[in-house]
């Protein structure tokens, strides 16, 4: 069973299930409310409860007071959902969200292409208005046959909010991944729910981009660098994309035509485990790498968006960081699978959102 | 927008509030007027670029606090009424309450004063407000801790004057030396040794241990502040947090400064953790974990995730934390010895172990405890049943650093004592450890003026030159705070009180 969570003051919604609590529900859709010892003696993570009935779980009587909860305030990281909630939380507005309501539905399958040996380029075709979303939201896919839905990014600009598209990398074992992969057909029909997620362009900034992409993290890049080039944004943007070998690689004529056509769109592909058979002429090494290397000067300046598996993306915040770019600066998407297990979700309190 | 304004959110309110209190001075220069922020060489070039770790305003701060106050005195004065001091596992229990109120209670007085003091010495806002915030959380965890054991000063010995003894007695020159060493530092060295080492990397391997086994051991008083003084400690966490990295964002020079402080404050830490080590392991009847266990889960399991963080910013792990992690299984060990040899100079008791504790330790140390401990203890045993209580009358000497007698061992051999030394002004100064003798070499000039209580005591500036005059000017009292719990006041008024108890229940 799962509840709808609504966090003001963003007014943006998330599930979440019986079981969880609302900070790990919280934590999970990339909304960073404060907590620190996360199990109710601390009352870090105290929010306001507008709307709808929790258990409270097991708080201190210290950390939550009597008067306190008399007041409709809970500890996030103690209460669980009784009922679709709206809380009030200490979190910070970002001026560059913009609140679409979560929508849910039924798309056809319009295209299936392989965009290399293990990643499916597919399109699917929505009726009506489509779908409003920020470049760079994912939405939910129902998986027949499969239980739970499956996060993926949306590739396409929002400007084509009725053709959606999605590059989808098969997960080895993947059950969601290997029906797209192996079963699918033009003509199916899949359902959907979206928008979600909080990686999108912070344009208010008027800074100079760099957005790093690994393997299948460049579909929400690829929305985000399109939308930007649409709008006639004129800040600086450079897009990293890192791949092992040159069979990984797909778009890049696509990119590099922008590049061509745009003086401030810089994009350089990154191999970093070429085959033998490679004729490559461009950059090599792990993408994160040849990121500080085009930028021998630090990235103080910049806002950085990557996108990509956490080893990707923790190798790009060292980087970033030893560049002199901290946390207010890096948006990231984790791409976690089945593959990466707890661990990749596992960190100390130190950071809030990278 | 201007025409539909949005309700500010609590970050907006808070720097509303809080921010632009300050100003630039113009009769004396900002330098002048505080001396103390930039000699340490931590360069700060945006105080704005602080963010506040938690928003707490004056008004709602004595709201919460006022409340958590009625509770917890409610709780104190049920306790005394319905006298809660006979509730407890054992009158040894006492004994590690004895050691929270004089060494830990005089550490929240102090950290109170340091806090007040940086907060009086950052030039910056947001980190001025936060640290006065915090002093007055310190003043208040003393005032509550003091005003929860006195029950206990009531019916036992030991309690009567630790403040007095805070200042004098050899052996709580550890907590005081530790604290006095950040209070003498910078401001931000302070904020790194307290805030951050301190509260955040080594807090639960010091509240835990005493509040669990509080409650393990009947005390519901003690325990009952310890959950109201936690719900303060997470915003002292999240200042330590947040100052650590203010000062790694500010400037890649601070890096450098901020390790080596992350190390010596470790160290110095984890030393004078030495003490909750022991009374985990020995001064608990009902036993919650063993220390061993504690820094398997507190500082080797939560703190790799912090330093993996932490590494992001070029940071690594505190240097000798591998050392800490070597000496697991023996530390309580060895430091118990140390306080059996010389309870005759303790506020507290020590005693020798029970066969069911002796077979708890080789249960939870089964590599050391039975081959190196086990048959020491037998043998204090023996012999004092034989009427030959062991005290050890010679002076110990002491670590110039962290001032714990020199009991400890060497990383790779845990039967041969550690002895390290450096020569300064051709003076020799000895240590117990290499993390002690490297804080030293750092800054020789600060440990050289350490108080030491064995020199003191040679020297003659402790009352006299044999032991009833030193503990004369301890203000303890012979014969009844200081010696072996078998036979002790303490003991003979519990051994009564059960008798009485037993009796009314035939």
């Amino acid at each position: 069973m799962t509840y709808q969570l609504t966090v003001e003051p963003l007014g943006e919604t998330i599930e979440i299930s019986e079981e969880q609590t609302l900070l790990d529900a919280l934590l999970r859709s990339g909304i960073a409310i404060p907590y620190a010892c996360g199990h109710g003696l601390c009352s870090t993570c105290k929010v306001d409860l507008l709307e709808g009935e929790v258990d409270l779980g097991d708080p201190s009587l210290f950390a939550l007071m009597d008067f306190e909860r008399a007041d409709g305030k809970i500890l996030a990281c103690c209460a669980t959902a009784l009922s679709d909630l709206v809380i009030e939380a200490d979190v910070d507005e970002d001026e560059d969200a913009v609140v679409h309501p979560i929508s849910d539905l039924e798309g056809e399958v319009m295209e299936l292409t392989d965009l290399t040996h293990d990643i499916k380029g597919m399109w699917i075709k929505l009726p009506g208005n489509g779908l409003k979303f920020q470049a760079g939201q994912y939405v939910n896919l129902a998986m027949p046959g499969v239980s739970g839905p499956r996060a993926f990014s949306l590739a396409n600009p929002p400007s084509q909010p009725n053709l959606l598209e999605f590059q989808i990398k098969r997960v080895p074992e993947g059950a969601g991944t290997e029906i797209i992969h192996n079963r699918l057909k033009v003509g199916d029909r899949l359902s959907l729910s979206g928008p979600f997620g909080r990686f999108f362009v912070r344009k208010s900034a008027k800074l100079p981009m760099i957005f790093l992409a690994g393997g299948s993290g460049l579909s929400s890049c690829k929305a985000m660098v399109l939308d930007l080039l649409e709008a006639d944004e004129t800040e600086d943007i450079t897009l990293f994309h890192g791949v092992r070998a040159q069979c990984d690689l797909y778009d890049h004529d696509l990119f590099r035509d922008l590049a061509e056509s745009h003086d401030h769109f810089t994009y350089m592909a990154a191999l970093s485990e070429l085959n033998d058979n490679d004729q490559w002429a461009g950059a090599t090494g792990f993408v994160s790498d040849v990121a500080a290397q085009h930028f021998a000067n630090g990235f103080t300046g910049h806002k950085a968006y990557v996108c990509g598996p956490p080893a990707m993306i923790e190798a790009s915040i060292r980087v970033l960081m030893k560049g002199r770019l901290f946390e207010k600066d890096i948006y990231t998407e984790k791409f976690v699978t089945l593959a990466d297990g707890e661990a990749a979700l596992a960190r100390s309190p130190l950071f809030r959102r990278i | 927008m201007s025409e539909n304004p949005k309700k500010l959110n609590l970050k907006q309110r808070y720097k509303l509030l809080t921010r632009g209190l300050d100003w630039e001075t113009t009769y004396q220069p900002m330098d002048k007027v505080f001396p103390f922020d930039t000699f340490e060489g931590i360069k700060i070039h945006d105080w704005d670029g602080w963010e506040d770790p938690f928003r707490l305003t004056m008004d709602a701060y004595w709201k919460y606090q006022a409340e958590k106050e009625r509770k917890l005195y409610a709780v104190i004065d049920s306790f005394a009424q319905n006298n809660g001091h006979m509730g407890i596992t054992d009158a040894r229990y006492v004994n590690a309450i004895k050691i929270l109120l004089t060494g830990v209670t005089s550490l929240e007085y102090a950290a109170h004063r340091g806090f007040s003091h940086v907060g009086r010495h950052l030039r910056g806002v947001g980190p001025r407000v936060a640290c006065q915030m915090q002093a007055i959380d310190e003043l208040r965890h003393a005032q509550t801790q003091i005003h929860t054991l006195s029950h206990y000063n009531r019916y036992f010995d030991g309690f009567h004057d630790w403040r007095h003894m805070y200042d004098r007695v050899w052996y709580l020159s550890v907590p005081k030396s530790f604290f006095d060493d950040a209070m003498t530092a910078g401001p931000f060295e302070f904020v790194t040794a307290i805030s951050f080492s301190f509260e955040y990397v080594l807090t639960n391997l010091l509240f835990v241990p005493f509040m669990s086994g509080a409650a393990y051991n009947g005390d519901m008083a003690t325990v009952t502040f310890g959950f109201s003084a936690q719900s303060d400690e997470a915003r002292h966490m999240t200042l330590g947090l947040e100052v650590i990295k203010f000062m790694l964002e500010q400037d890649e020079a601070n890096v450098p400064i901020v390790q080596r402080w992350i190390d010596k404050w470790f160290w110095r830490g984890y030393r004078l953790l030495s003490l909750v080590a022991m009374m985990m392991d020995y001064m608990l009847p009902k036993r919650v974990m063993s220390w061993a266990e504690a820094w398997e889960m507190y500082y080797e399991d939560a703190g790799a995730a912090l330093f993996e963080d932490l590494e992001r910013y070029g940071l690594r792990p505190p240097k000798y934390a591998d050392i800490a992690t070597k000496e697991k299984n023996r530390l309580s060990h060895e430091v118990w010895s140390i306080f059996y040899n010389y309870t005759h100079a303790a506020a507290f008791h020590t005693w020798s172990p029970e066969d069911n504790e002796l077979d708890w330790l080789s249960e939870k140390y089964p590599d050391t405890f039975d081959k190196m401990y086990r048959p020491r203890f037998d043998y204090w045993r023996e012999q004092a049943a034989a009427g030959n209580r062991f005290y050890n009358q010679a002076l110990p000497q002491l670590c110039t650093t962290c001032q714990i007698p020199m009991g400890f061992t060497e990383p790779d051999d845990p039967t041969k004592i550690c002895f390290r030394e450096s020569v300064f002004k051709h003076e020799r100064y000895h240590f117990c450890s290499d993390g002690c003798k490297d804080i030293f070499d750092w800054e020789p000039e600060k440990y050289v003026q350490s108080w030491l209580p064995v020199h003191e005591i040679f020297k003659g500036n402790c009352g006299g030159t044999d032991l009833k005059d030193v503990l004369k000017w301890y203000h303890l009292n012979d014969g009844v705070d200081n010696m072996d719990y078998e036979g002790s006041p303490d003991q003979r008024l519990w051994a009564e009180w059960t008798a009485n108890r037993s009796k009314a229940a035939e």
